[in-house]
Parts: C-alpha cells; structure tokens; sequence
C-alpha cells in the first residue's frame, strides 16, 4: 500500500474537511431502506397529507412517551398555538413564558389570542425561574409555559408549585424535549400538555417542518385534531369522507405530511441509540472543556433538576468573547448557532410591551455567552476532538 | 366494472422514481437545506415567470397563505372581511383567526361565487378587506369585484386557492386581487405529495411582508431576530423540487382536465330539462379542477352512482354561516338564499387527469341514465 506523509516541516498540513452545525445526510443515507419503503407505502396508498402514515406515527409515539394522544402537524410552533387554543385559552387571557428561549414560545401565544408575560430564567441551566413566575404572574395570567432546552426540563415541580397555589395551567413547549423525563413521565406531560418539533436538527428530524402535541387529556386532543384540519369534527385522519364533516371550529390548517412521518418512523426505531451517541458526544464534549478558561459553563457541569434527566439535543455552552470563538470556529470550518442572540422581552415584535434592557438579567446575560456546537449523531470522535482543539487554541491564543 | 374513486390514489404514478430520487437527495445532500431553500426560491421563480407576477411567496398551505395575507394586510379586531356565504371554510376561519369578523354574501345561482352586489350591500365602516373565492371551476366577477374594492378603498383578497390554470380577461386567477393564492394538496390542479401553497402578489412590499411573517417575523439576514409576530409556514425543499419537475407537465394536465370537463358538459347539456344544472362549456373564467351538477335530486343521484361503483362527493352540504363554528357571525334574521339552494343540490363528479376515457363515458352515461330514468321534477 502506498502512502504519502509530508515531510517533516513541509507543506503547511491540508485543510480539514468543514463541521458543519447540523447534519444527518449519513444516517439518512444509512436508514435509507426504511425509508424508501416507508414512502413506497405512501405512494401506494395515495394519501400525502394527514393519512396513514401520520396515523402510524402517531401510534409508535403515543406508545414511545407514553402519551394518551399525540396530535401530528405541521410544526412545532403550530402545535403550541393549538395547544393553548385547545387548553382553553380565551382572548387577553396571560401566559407567563421564559424571556430566553426561541421565539414561539411567546409567538405562539399571541397568535393563539393571548398576552405573553415574561419571567426570568434560573442562575444556570436555562429554564425559567419558579421565583419569577411567581412574581410576574397577575390576575389576568392564566397559564404558564416554561420551555425545556437544549438538554434538560426546567424546573417543573418548582413551576407546578407556583402554578397549583396560583391556580394557573400548566403547558409545557417540551419542542426539543423528546426523550426528557421527569419521574419517568415524559416532557410535555406533566403539565395538561406539551409539544414536539421534528425540525431536522431536532433529536428526531424529519426532512421539512413537522411537529405534534402530547396530552393526557381527551378534550383537548379532541380540539386540537379538529382544529388542525379546518376545524372539522370527527375522524378526519386517513379518512377522506372526512372532509365532509361539520366544521365546528374556526380552525387551520396544519396537516403533517406522510413522507416527512415516513422518515419519522425510520429514525424513531433507533431513537434510543441516537440519543445514547449524542449523551456520548456531550460526554466527550464535558470532559475536554469543564475547566477551560474562558469557558463559564458546560452542560455536564450543571446537574439536572431533581427526577429529571438529560437529553442532549443541543450542546450549548456558555463562554467567554462568544462572538471572536465563533467567527474562530467559523474559520476553521466548524459551524455553531446561537441560541439566542437576543432575550424575548427584548425582540423589536414584543417592543409594546415596553420591557428594557435589565428587567430579566438572566435571560440577557446568557443571551451574550451562549454558543452551540456540533452535536448529532454523524458527528464522529475526532470531529468532536477538532472542535475542542480549536476552542482550546483560541483560549490559549488570547492569554498568551 | 372497477369502483371509479373520486380522488385519484395513483397522482404521481408516473413520478414515482423522481419523488424517490428527490427524497433521497435532499435526505444525504451536501447542503442539508430542507426548508426554504434554492429549489423552493427556483419554484417561486419559475411561477412568477409562468404568472407574469411581481412576486410569488412559497409556504405550507392555501388556507396559511390566506393567514399571512390577511396578517399583512393588518386585518384584525374591529375589522370585517366580506367572504362568500357557500365556500370552504377557510374563508370564515383565516378572518376570525386573524382576530376579524367574516361577514357572509350571498352568492350568484350561475357562478356560485360571491354576488358582487350582495358583497357591496354589506360594506360598512368597518369593512378592511373583501375576499371573493372562485369555485368549483369557475372564477367569481373579479373585474366587479376590483372596482368594489378601488371604489370602497377596501383590501381585494383573491381565494384562487383552487382556481390555479384559470384566466380571465388573459388574466391569471391569484392576479386580479391585491393578492391571491393556490394551494398545492394533491388534488388540486398543481397538487403534490405534500402540504404547500403559494402567495401572489404583484405588489413588492406586500411580498416582503409575507416573506418575514411566513418565518417568524425573522429578519432575513439576522437569525433569532423577529420584528414581527409571524408564522411557521414554511415550504418543503422535497415538494419545491418534486413540483419543478411536476411544472412541465402541468399544461398537459390541465389539459386533460379541460377536455374531461368538456365531455361532461356536452353531454349534461340537454340534461337542465330535467332538472339537472351542468357548467357550459369552457369559456372565459374557467378552469377544471372540480366538475359540479345541480339537482334537487341531488341524494339520489349521488344513491345511483355509488350504485354503479362511482364515488361522488358533496362539497358544501351547508353554507358557511350555517357551519356550527360560524353561526355566531351570521346577523339574527338574515339568510342567503342561494347559497342555501346551492348547498342543498351541489354534487361533484371525479375529474382529475389520470381518469380515462372509459371511465369518463361511464359516469356520463350514469349520469344521464338517471336523468333520463326517472320522472322528471316539476318546476
């Protein structure tokens, strides 16, 4: 076997090949099979939208979470706002939401009639603060939605408390929380119901927008199916005499589309492992950069709440001179996302609010120190090693 | 003789190694771009050339697009949307959804679309925007309907969700509103494996906003930062290469649809001395995506073909003020009358381009063996 080392002191070493933030083109590629035969099925069946597929998918996920109904739609976001359409939430009514997190955690409030109303997020770990909760809800507020990200539940049995002496409901945008738990109960259960996202990066992506709701409760799986299929009642799922049913709500539509369930299902028969190769990754992550100068916080170091568990979704860590480590790893080849440049009080579409900066110190400290790296299951050892080192070096470059 | 479904199961029969192909490579593509992407911006292009629009916006469905167009005209609490009383009901939804009140005008007995008049007669205040939908396969009186709006100052919402393939005056169905738009689910004309729609629009600024509502209010160049309340109503990168192949078969298709449509009204013709109302023949303001009779034997003219293992399929059993999730917007006392007459007797016969010729002179001959075999009904 040939091979070609460059000399020592030769030409400068070749570039290595780019880590991107985000990719599953192996384990599409792998899952293939499944795949293909998935959508063959959808093909054969005819129904592209809110048909069998769905209807499986919906079926592996109620038993995979251990949800009486799980809702498929178009998104993540969409399933929030018929979450708390569903839940009862009348027009004016207040939601007190986390003022870090993605946007439709308060957007989706407001298109659901309501009024967000920010609260603060703890010292470390980036859910929201039961204290603060306490302290922003009034008497309009009538639920509240902590947000569980990146890796771990907020505080539920803290928001609980808070909710249950206050009187408030309790829903849960558990979007990236597949996989998370508290006491063996599934994010988005706790409360009177949660969300899923399956946008592509999630833990479990599909290939376009996708997302469901989760609940324990009859009368609002009941509403929300009716609601995303133009408020039709009745069976309307891989039921083409449905769309004839009475139209009983004002309604939407958010319909999942089989092929994306098809994939779904392909990636859902080996969630457990995907999930088991992301807590190795953070793992491996943790290790290389728990005592790091310049690095303030790394998930491994911040244990979850009590009864919860970890689900690695995305690796944010917090650092120091975010922005010169990201455009470093940019020029490295290593792409990162920030998650989020900006607190939600603080965003030009909640500016009536009139919140300023300073009202949530937390939420806008993090929003400053908060980096993602490459995190998911393709990703391999050594591509985790190569972010490492290029995190080490910029440290180690700025203090010399 | 095999059951002539009313959906067609084998829509993309033809395509079937292409929507594979394409799920493959968007799946293991290089870029990992599933939403919003070059073949979604390619689509939008190459269906604002076909249109001759100054825009076309992408994103997850008709009735959202309807949503985004009525968030970006401003629509909301206080507001009043003229719709049609006989339609689907997205119509009513999008506006009370938009925080808005549906206000609901009775509809012509030719066209079953929006009576210009009727909508006329409801214009209040309050009134911000009309939205008159085509229907069936015939598009409402836009040029009425323009001048309505330009003379009132009201917002002109064209619900061409199903009317993709019409033209009118030479002019496009989504072109004569301030905006229209399509829906792309599979049974409509240009439908595809998935959920998707489309905004058009030839009025630039009223695109961008739909552009930033349609992706949470996101800035366009900066991530994470939202100016607006928006949406997640987004388009696929899967269905935005699938339908680029689907567009060069598209006329092909429509054509088919046409020629089917035409059949059946040549033959139904005579049938209106016996009580039964067909579409004429082509004509100015057409397009073919669902074949409608008139009856008031309407229940067992549907009993006859199911009899003869052809589906059929009632529309709008019921207007829309008459929905239980709309009777809360329909004024005490008042009534539309036609659309009540066309709710009672509409009846929509298969007609999608992959039926053949057989199965097109079969229902036919149903249809007509019916009219011609029962006593006739009395005026």
């Amino acid at each position: 076997m040939e091979t070609t080392l460059s000399p020592p002191g030769g030409s400068p070493p070749r570039a290595a090949a780019p880590i991107p933030f985000f990719s599953q083109a192996a384990t599409f590629d792998r899952l293939w099979k499944e795949i293909r035969t998935g959508c063959v099925d959808v093909l054969d069946r005819g129904k592209f939208s809110h048909g069998a597929k769905v209807a499986e998918l919906e079926r592996r996920l109620a038993l995979w979470t251990g949800a009486t109904h799980v809702v498929g739609v178009n998104s993540g976001t969409d399933a929030l706002v018929l979450l708390l359409r569903a839940a009862g939430l009348r027009p004016g009514d207040e939601v007190v939401v986390p003022a870090y997190s993605f946007i439709a955690t308060a957007s989706s409030v407001v298109l659901a009639g309501g009024v967000p109303v920010f609260a603060d997020i703890e010292e470390r770990g980036h859910g929201v603060d039961p204290a603060s909760v306490d302290a922003v809800a009034g008497p309009r507020t009538r639920m509240v939605m902590p947000a569980h990200l990146f890796d771990r539940l907020a505080d539920l049995r803290g928001v609980c408390e808070v909710a249950r002496r206050r009187g408030l409901t309790v829903l849960e945008d558990s979007a990236e929380a597949i996989g998370m738990r508290l006491d063996g109960t599934h994010a988005g259960l706790v409360g009177a119901g949660g969300v899923l996202s399956f946008f592509p990066s999630k833990t479990l992506g599909a290939i376009g927008d996708a997302g469901a709701l989760l609940t324990d409760d009859d009368d609002i799986a009941d509403t929300a199916r009716a609601l995303r299929h133009h408020g039709r009642g009745g069976r309307t799922l891989d039921h083409f005499p449905g769309i004839a049913n009475p139209t009983v709500l004002p309604g939407c539509n958010s319909k999942m589309d089989d092929l994306q369930a098809a994939v779904l299902l392909a990636k859902l028969a080996r969630l457990d492992a995907d999930i088991a190769r992301r807590s190795e990754l953070a793992t491996r992550y943790d290790v290389r950069l728990r005592d790091l100068p310049g690095v303030l916080a790394v998930p491994g170091a911040v244990p979850p709440h009590p009864g919860g568990n970890r689900v690695c979704y995305v690796y944010l860590v917090e650092v120091e001179s975010r922005d010169a480590l990201a455009a470093h790893l940019a020029a490295a080849g290593i792409g990162t996302e920030i998650y989020y440049p900006l607190p939600l009080h603080l965003q030009p579409c909640f500016s009536h609010l009139g919140h300023v900066r300073g009202d949530f110190p937390r939420a806008e400290a993090a929003c400053e120190r908060a980096l993602a790296l490459p995190l998911y299951p393709d990703l391999s050892d050594a591509e985790a090693d190569r972010v490492c080192d290029e995190i080490v070096g910029f440290y180690r470059g700025r203090r010399a | 003789m095999s059951r002539v479904p009313f959906f067609a199961a084998d829509l993309f029969e033809d395509d079937r190694a292409t929507l594979l192909r394409t799920v493959y490579a968007v799946g293991t593509g290089d870029a990992q771009k599933f939403i919003l992407g070059e073949h979604t911006a390619r689509l939008e292009r190459e269906l604002r050339g076909r249109l001759g629009a100054a825009d076309v916006v992408a994103c997850s469905s008709g009735t959202s697009a309807l949503t985004l167009l009525l968030a970006a005209m401003d629509v909301g609490p206080g507001d009043e949307v003229v719709v049609p009383a006989f339609g689907c009901a997205p119509l009513a939804a999008t506006v009370v959804g938009a925080g808005a009140r549906p206000v609901f005008a009775d509809i012509d007995p030719v066209t079953l679309t929006a009576d210009p008049a009727a909508a006329e007669s409801l214009v209040t205040v309050r009134t911000k925007a009309v939205m008159p939908a085509h229907m069936f396969s015939v598009m409402a009186d836009m040029p009425r309907f323009r001048d309505l709006a330009d003379r009132h100052g009201l917002r002109l919402v064209e619900d061409s969700a199903l009317a993709q393939g019409g033209t009118l005056g030479g002019r496009p169905a989504g072109r004569w509103g301030d905006a229209g738009v399509y829906s792309f689910v599979q049974v409509k004309t240009f439908g595809m494996p998935g959920e998707g729609g489309v905004v058009i629009t030839d009025d630039p600024a009223l695109a961008a906003h739909v552009r930033v509502l349609r992706n949470h209010g996101q800035d366009a160049a900066r991530r994470f930062h939202h100016h607006r309340v928006g949406y997640n109503s987004r388009f696929d990168e899967v269905m935005a290469a699938f339908q680029l192949h689907r567009l060069t078969g598209l006329d092909d298709r429509l054509s088919r649809r046409a020629e089917i449509a035409s059949y059946y009204s040549r033959r139904f013709a005579p049938l209106v001395e016996r009580g039964i109302v067909a579409p004429p023949v082509g004509g100015d303001g057409r397009f073919h995506y669902v074949y409608t009779v008139l009856t008031e034997r309407r229940d067992a003219l549907a009993a006859h073909l199911a009899a003869r293992d052809i589906a059929t399929h009632v529309y709008y059993p019921r207007p829309l003020p008459a929905q239980p999730a709309f009777t809360r917007f329909a004024p005490p006392g008042a009534s539309w009358p036609v659309a009540e007459s066309a709710a009672r007797r509409n009846l929509s016969l298969p007609l999608h381009p992959r039926l053949a010729d057989a199965e097109v002179e079969r229902i036919a001959d149903a249809v007509c063996a019916f009219a011609h075999g029962s006593p006739q009904e009395n005026p």
